[in-house]
Formats: structure tokens, sequence, C-alpha cells
């Protein structure tokens, strides 16, 4: 799948695993401030 | 680059998804969810249905219509597309071939002599993760999902983080001291056998350093994390990632099928699962596929997972210093290692977003402070007295009956502390505290009363211990993002990667392999107890 893209990796979408990592933390801290609110 | 493929079928999918959420939510599908006993999934049906089928009909809507430019938006809204197209799969497999699997396994149970879905562990976690592996072998993930496949680790790490909100600090600080000297002996033992065999083979010094960091750490992510301190070419970098995709796949479908031969439980497989196996996703997948209705198991593998992924750092600080003494000793110019500078840079980030997740549901926000596995203790008049659905009072303290039937056995117990706390149990009716929770649970598992004095008894604990409804949801949420990256992940295990595999690098990752896989379930088989 490499050749395909021309951003990120085969793996990822994003530049690095650090980006990667930072994404999942605020998308966990949205579904946490979420689940906190209206559950 | 244009990544949005102008296609019909993600506008297809949300219809689908948004129908059969209707379907459900109207009693159109009970004869369905009757005869595949979902009954349980129904909520998550409507719920989920709606909610991606409604995101996959619009952005399906403006695939078709808009002519998307080159740049951010495009890059990352065509991955919608791709993650509409894994959740269609994920709906089939875990509402619809994981029960029907179930039900004809159970079916042909008298002809064959055993039940084949539960032998072969055919549950949706596996089957999700093969069904991704056919659709990109055999049929091809097609074009217009491709850039949303490689959304499924952000999946998988976003679920390792959520997990954070499940753990209580008497099980992070048990498990994690159990999971430190695990880690700490089976990582760092392997890293030195690969560098020791390596060195003795003649491997190039950049190949040993990235295969012995792939097999000793966490898989990939290592793999690629140290590739740049040692050097290592395009092709050692590939030979590495197909030995472990290769290892780590046959680990994912053999370890539950072991784990369940030797009648191991969810500490124990956790332990040996986050030890023995190479890649942090296989991790993840054969905990679930080992106990697929709950995440207990998921909860002690990650530990271990996470623990090792710590390691990281450290051991990419190692192959640096390895890698310039080798480069030295056979006169090679290479540039001096900044510890500092290394550490920092290969620290996962998110291994710290699980620990703060960890730490906010520490604080309470989510569950009582005290609660364990999200259950805690309330023997309040609020939570023992509770209104059913139609409004009518129950009273969950013992009735008069029970009290009498309790009082009726209360010299079966010898232990003091034991026979006072069923004393305060049977005169206020009601368990007094955790404590007594406690000595309770303990004549209950002493089986020292009748049939019937062990039911009041169990009765009793029941009432007092809730599940909180936020760690309930979490619960919901992480077991999706896993099942979401996970047939992701499938669909990123290409035949073409695993036939990378060959060579020196195969024969020496397959060794340390099975010496970590074996000797790492004699230990937990020897020194890991079921309970903490």
């Amino acid at each position: 799948m490499e050749d395909k893209f021309d951003r990120g990796s085969a793996l990822t979408v994003f530049p690095s695993d650090r980006h990667e990592d930072l994404v999942a933390l605020v998308l966990s801290l949205v579904i946490a401030a979420l689940v906190y609110f209206l559950v | 680059m244009v990544y949005t493929r102008r296609s019909v079928w993600p506008l297809v999918i949300g219809i689908i998804m948004v129908a059969y959420a209707y379907l459900v939510q109207s009693g159109n599908m009970a004869g369905l969810i009757k005869f595949l006993n979902t009954g349980r999934y129904a909520g998550e049906m409507v719920t989920l249905g709606y909610a991606f089928g409604s995101v996959a009909v619009v952005v399906g809507l403006w695939q078709v219509l808009a002519t998307p430019r080159e740049g951010h938006g495009d890059y990352y809204l065509s991955t919608v597309a791709g993650v509409m197209f894994i959740m269609l799969v994920a709906f089939i497999v875990k509402w619809g071939l994981d029960p029907l699997m179930a039900s004809w396994g159970h079916a042909a149970r008298p002809t064959l002599g055993f039940d084949f879905a539960s032998v072969l562990n055919l549950n949706y976690v596996v089957m999700g993760i093969l069904a991704g592996i056919i659709v990109v072998n055999v049929f091809k993930v097609p074009q217009w999902a491709e850039n949303g496949v490689r959304l499924s680790r952000l999946g998988l790490k976003t679920g390792v983080i959520l997990l954070g909100a499940l753990y209580s600090f008497a099980e992070l600080a048990q498990l994690g001291k159990l999971s430190v000297l695990m880690i700490g002996v089976f990582v760092l033992g392997s890293v030195w056998l690969v560098l020791t065999i390596g060195m003795r083979r003649n491997l190039p010094n950049s190949m040993t350093g990235v295969l012995s960091s792939g097999v000793g750490v966490c898989g990939v992510s290592a793999a690629v994390a140290a590739a740049p301190v040692v050097q290592a070419k395009s092709l050692e970098i590939a030979y590495t990632i197909g030995t472990i995709l290769l290892f780590g796949v046959l680990c994912m479908f053999l370890f539950p099928i072991v784990g369940r031969a030797f009648g191991m439980g969810y500490i124990q497989f956790g332990a040996w699962a986050g030890t023995g196996i190479l890649n942090s996703a296989q991790v993840a997948g054969a905990a679930l596929a080992f106990q697929p209705g709950g995440i207990e198991t998921l909860k002690v593998a990650e530990i271990f997972n996470i623990t090792r992924v710590l390691f990281l750092p450290i051991i990419v600080l190692w192959l640096a210093v390895w890698y310039v003494r080798r480069e030295q000793a056979a006169q090679r110019t290479v540039q001096q290692v900044d510890a500092m500078q290394v550490v920092i840079s290969k620290f996962p980030i998110f291994v710290l977003g699980f620990i703060l997740m960890f730490l906010l549901s520490s604080t309470g926000i989510f569950a009582p402070a005290r609660h364990y596995q999200g259950s805690y203790f309330d023997n309040s008049e609020k939570a023992l007295v509770r209104k059913d659905r139609a409004g009518k009072e129950i009273d969950n303290h013992l009735t008069e009956k029970e009290v009498a039937t309790l009082r009726g056995e209360l010299d079966k117990v010898k232990r003091p502390d034991q026979k006072a706390a069923l004393e305060r149990l049977a005169q206020n009716r009601k368990t007094m505290s955790e404590d007594d929770d406690a000595l309770v649970r303990g004549v209950i598992n002493s089986k020292a009363l009748s049939k019937e004095g062990t039911a009041v008894l169990a009765k009793a604990h029941r009432v007092v211990r809730h599940t909180a409804p936020k760690i309930a949801k979490f619960r919901d949420l992480i077991a999706w993002f896993f099942t979401f990256g996970l047939v992701g992940l499938g669909m990123q295990i290409t035949m073409s990667s695993i036939r990378q595999a060959g060579g020196q690098p195969l024969v020496i990752g397959s060794i340390v392999g099975v010496i970590k896989a074996v000797g790492s379930l004699i230990v937990v088989l020897l020194l890991v107890a079921e309970t903490i």
C-alpha cells in the first residue's frame, strides 16, 4: 500500500507516530467529556 | 494528490445502516434478532446504525456531488468512507456472523461431538480480523475506502487510552508490579538474545538492531522507532515487519486456543498474551478473542503491553549505543548518540494519555474513586430502595424470612470476624460496610452455609455492589474502538507484506519468538495466580 499515498505511511494517515498519539489523546478526552456530561 | 474517490458506495452504506437501525427500532427485525439471539445488541444496533449511517449519508452525498480539491479537507474527509466500510464489516460480523456461527456450532455438536465455533474460537474478534484479511487479499479494499483503513491504528490507540478509565489503584499497583517484572525479563532477554544470535551469525548490525527491537518490544512500531538509530535499510525494516506480522498473526489465532486448553483465567492469559505476542495490535486481538464477551483479559493484557511500550525509549537508547560501538569497532564512522534526545523523541505519548485517563478516573468523576473494575460499594437507602420501569418500588433489604434463614445458620460460621459481620447483616437487613461485604463474600466462597443461606448472602452482596453507568459506557465504547481497529488491522495484513519475511531474520525472529512465547507461558502457569 506504500506507493498509493503521498502523505502519512502505509499504516497511518498521520505524518508521524507522535501526531497519531496526540490525535488519539484528544479524541479520548473528547469522548471522556461526552461520557461525563451525557451518561 | 486528490484522495477522495467519486463513488456511490459510501452513500449506499449509509442508507443501509440507517434503514437497518429503523427496521430494528420499529420491531420489523424482531424475528431475525430472536433467531440469532442478539436481543442484547438491539440498543446499539439502533444507536450506532443511525449515528454512523447519518455520517455516511452526508459524506456519501458530498463525495458524489462535490468536486474535491487537493488539501487537508480532501485528505481527512476521504478517510470517513473507509471508516464506514470497516464499521459495516464489523456490524455484519458482530451482529450476524458471530451469533450465526455460535448457533451452528451448537447445532453441529451432537454430530461432530464438539462445538466447532467454540473449539476454533470463531467469535466476532477472530472473524472480524479474518474478514479484514480476506477483504484485502481476495477482493482488495475498494479505492474509496483505502485512506480510511489507515485510521485503524488510531482506533486501537484511542481504545488503549480510554481503557485507562477502567483501572483502580489497587489493580494497577498489583498488575503493574507483575508486569514490570515479567516484561523486564522477557523484553530485555529477547533483545539480548536477538543481538547475540545476530552477531554470531554475522548479520549486519543494522539488521540485527531493528529485528531485536521489533521482536523484543512491541512489534512493528518498535522496529520503525529503532530503524533510524541503527541506520536500517528499507529492505531490513521490511524483513522485520514481515517476520513480526507472520509470527504475530499465528500467535493471535493460536494463543486463545492454547489458553483455553490450559484452562487459563483472565489474568493468566492477559499476562501471557501481553508478554509473549510480538505485536501490540495482535495482543489486543488475542485478548478479545479469548474473552469476546468482556474486557477483563484485555485490561490485563494491555497493562503488560503498555509496560513494554514504556521500555521502548530504553531499548532504542541501548540499541543506539550498541550500534555506535559495533560500528566504531568495525572502524566505520557514525554519529554519537544524544541520550536525552533519543528518550524524548521515542517516548510514546499515548501511554501518557492512558495514565492521564486513569488519573482522571481516580478522582471519582466516572465512578466512586474506590471502584474495582467499575463496581463499587453503596449501601445507602437510595441505592437499596429503587423503582422499576413501571414506577413500582423495589426494596432490596433482606426480608424477615431471609433474616430468619441467616440467623438459623449463624452457628455454622466459626471465624469471629465473619460471624460478627453476619450478625450485623441480620440486625440491619443489609451489609453495613465494604469490609463486611468482603467477609460476607468469604463466607459465600467457603460454602459453610446451606444452599438457602448462601443464596441470602449472595443477595446481600449483590444489592450493595453497583456498576457505574459511565464505566459501563466506557466498556462498550472501548470494545467498539478495538473492534474497529482490529477489523481495519486485518485489512492491512497483506500476503505481500507477510511474504517479505524470509532468510536469517525469519529464522532468528522465530527462534526468539518461540522462546519468548513458551518461556512466558511457563512463567505464567507457574507463578501467576488467577486472583489479585
